[in-house]
């Protein structure tokens, strides 16, 4: 068995009722068609459904019969009771005879897919123009994927302290292949215990992602881990995942018997917080990195259209302009995007936008949505999240057609035997021992 | 709840009065004017308004803001986890705008008491308007050993007037991210 990367699509893979909508039709002359569905499209617009064709013409026997889509069929068992006056009256004024008819709840994904549907009733197919990235990873690009959930792993792992795992995350540009940012959970006291080491860690690993490293510093630090990891079982509900913030995360307050005590000698004064889940930790790190590398450097277009600003300002108390005037700094990079000539700030992303994040642990709602905020372009878990997950899971935000930014998901599979044998000693059969 | 208070109580204006002088402050500082309160017994403990552009972190909303005052204050008094959790379930929050789908977690995972907002979010808010997560989850769906999810009373459209007025006097002329201007602005003569 292999690892394989799975993309999890904004639309969940659903039954045959889940995937479709009943709906109202009625069978209508052709000479009325143009009207009709002129006047349906006013008083009752299939919002929801414009992947679905308002008329159906089909041939029964030899003659042209063509359909029409009233309006969405109500629970109701009379269903009559629900339709809208303004259909009620097209109905009454043309003698119609509605039926209830089946479409498809979501535009197809695929030909097949359109095919299906059209038994049912036409639906129209834009084949999608395969954005980047979102399927088909080549060999090699699938191992650098692999790479970087392993650096996810093994970040978690050298922050497994004995009694409780934790979700790690980490922030990639995939163009240069650069580590932004990782973390690791800090919603407990205990889990930033082995901070140092972690940091150390991941340079270590951020070397060897980004150059090629010798088989034996692999082992090596495959090895020094080793007595630190468990066995990440993806179905096993125990106190060792207590500590995963994005699978229990109203379990903070909640201090367990035998950790308390440990936590009270220690003196409670590690820093942690209910919130610091790794996506939001290595969200900050990121947006802290962006801060130094690009500090504030505007061009003088920018400036002026600032100043400008502060002149009008209402208050311009010395403090407050100070203030401003630090601000104005930090705006100027965010204004660049095709106005600037110097090469640093047009490498600058916003945000991070194009960049990836590796989760251990599917995130929970308050983290895809952080994700969200920060543009990130594309996200890999390789761990479901049956509690509180929020990339199909239980919600699935990368299928919330209002949000104002759109990541692509991925899931890894990785076989139970490959995780551990990867997890212990990086066995032969693990793709990224490379 | 004995001691909830209406939601258009001279108080509970009084503090989205207060939430929206903390918008006020965002927009002066070129940032999105959002603004917030978090009461307990009556008193404003802490507040917080929108640094998203300052930060370069999108996560940076008011809500975030006020609550890492909270944690940081009661940790340095030494409350440990259920103390502090204990704290925020008497909290109420008072936001200008409904919290977004990550606040909205954020705030149901401490446990907060109650919300009052101002204007709907109808692009990602996280009471009502796109995901619910103000209301609790059921126990059922829970594996044992993990706690359900923790719902919160949660009212909207308090002072939304004012609210809105300061997005649109945002968009009008504070937003350092709008495209650049087809005309040169005008300086003062």
């Amino acid at each position: 068995m292999q690892w394989e990367i799975l993309h999890i699509p904004a639309k969940p893979t659903s039954s045959f009722e889940q995937s479709t909508v009943d709906v109202l039709a009625s069978n209508i002359e052709p000479k009325l068609a143009n009207s009709l569905v002129r006047q349906l499209n006013q008083v009752c617009p299939l919002e929801n459904l414009r992947h679905v064709k308002r008329v159906r013409r089909r041939s029964v026997e030899g003659k042209i019969e063509l359909s029409v889509i009233l309006c969405l069929s109500s629970e109701n068992e009379n269903h009559m009771e629900d339709i809208p006056n303004d259909v009620l009256q097209l109905i009454n004024a043309h003698q119609l005879s509605p039926f209830n008819a089946k479409v498809a709840r979501y535009a197809a994904a695929s030909k097949e897919e359109w095919e299906e549907q059209c038994k049912l009733w036409p639906t129209s197919y834009h084949p999608s123009t395969n954005a980047d990235g979102v399927t088909g990873f080549n060999e090699e690009e699938s191992q650098y994927v692999f790479k970087c959930m392993k650096v996810a792993f093994d970040l978690a792992k050298t922050h497994y302290h004995g009694d409780k795992v934790v979700n790690a995350a980490v922030i990639v540009d995939p163009s240069c292949r650069h580590i932004i940012a990782s973390a690791c959970d800090q919603t407990c006291p205990r889990s930033t215990l082995t901070n140092e080491t972690g940091s150390k860690l991941v340079s270590c690993i951020e070397r060897e992602a980004n150059t090629t490293s010798t088989q034996s510093d692999a082992d090596g630090l495959a090895s020094s881990k080793e007595r630190l990891f468990p066995n990440f079982s993806p179905d096993k509900c125990s106190d060792l995942y207590f500590g995963v913030s994005c699978l229990n995360p109203w379990g903070w307050a909640e201090q367990r018997p035998h950790h308390q005590h440990s936590e009270h000698q220690c003196g409670n004064n590690y820093p942690w917080h209910p919130l610091r889940h790794a996506a939001l930790i290595a969200i900050e790190k990121a947006a802290e990195r962006d801060r130094q590398l690009f500090p504030s450097i505007g061009s003088s277009k920018n400036l002026s259209i600032l100043d400008h600003d502060l002149k009008f300002a209402s208050d311009s108390s010395l403090a407050k302009r100070q203030k401003t005037q630090v601000l104005k700094n930090e705006h100027s990079l965010v204004n660049k995007d095709g106005t600037n000539s110097l090469s640093s700030e047009t490498t600058r992303p916003y945000l991070c936008t194009g960049f990836d994040i590796y989760l251990v642990w599917e995130p929970c709602a308050m983290c895809a949505m952080a994700l969200v905020h920060q543009r990130i372009q594309r996200i890999f878990y390789a761990l479901p999240n049956p509690n509180a997950g929020a990339l199909g899971s239980v919600y699935r935000l990368q299928g919330e057609k209002s949000l104002n930014h759109h990541y692509s998901v991925f899931r890894i599979l990785i076989p139970e035997k490959a995780l551990y044998q990867v997890e212990s000693n990086g066995s032969d059969d693990c793709p990224l021992q490379n | 709840m004995a001691l909830s208070v209406g939601a258009d109580s001279p108080s509970t204006l009084k503090f989205m009065e207060l939430a929206l002088d903390q918008a006020k402050f965002a927009l002066d500082n070129l940032e999105i004017p959002v603004g917030c309160v978090i009461v307990e017994d009556g008193k404003v403990i802490s507040s917080g308004s929108n640094r998203t552009t300052v930060t370069r972190n999108a996560t940076r909303h008011a809500e975030m803001e006020a609550i890492d005052i909270l944690l940081e204050k009661w940790q340095k008094i030494g409350l440990d986890q259920s103390q502090i959790a204990e704290k925020f379930s008497r909290c109420d929050l008072y936001v200008t705008c409904e919290p977004c789908i990550m606040c909205a977690t954020a705030l149901s995972i401490l446990g907060i008491r109650e919300v009052f907002y101002g204007c709907a979010n109808d692009k990602f808010g996280g009471c009502g308007s796109i995901l619910s997560l103000h209301k609790s989850g059921s126990k059922n769906l829970c594996r044992e050993g993990v706690l359900p999810h923790k719902g919160f009373k949660c009212t909207g459209g308090l002072m939304s007037e004012e609210a809105i007025a300061l997005f649109r006097s945002f968009y009008e002329q504070g937003n350092p991210n709008a495209p650049k201007p087809h005309r040169p602005v005008q300086v003062l003569q």
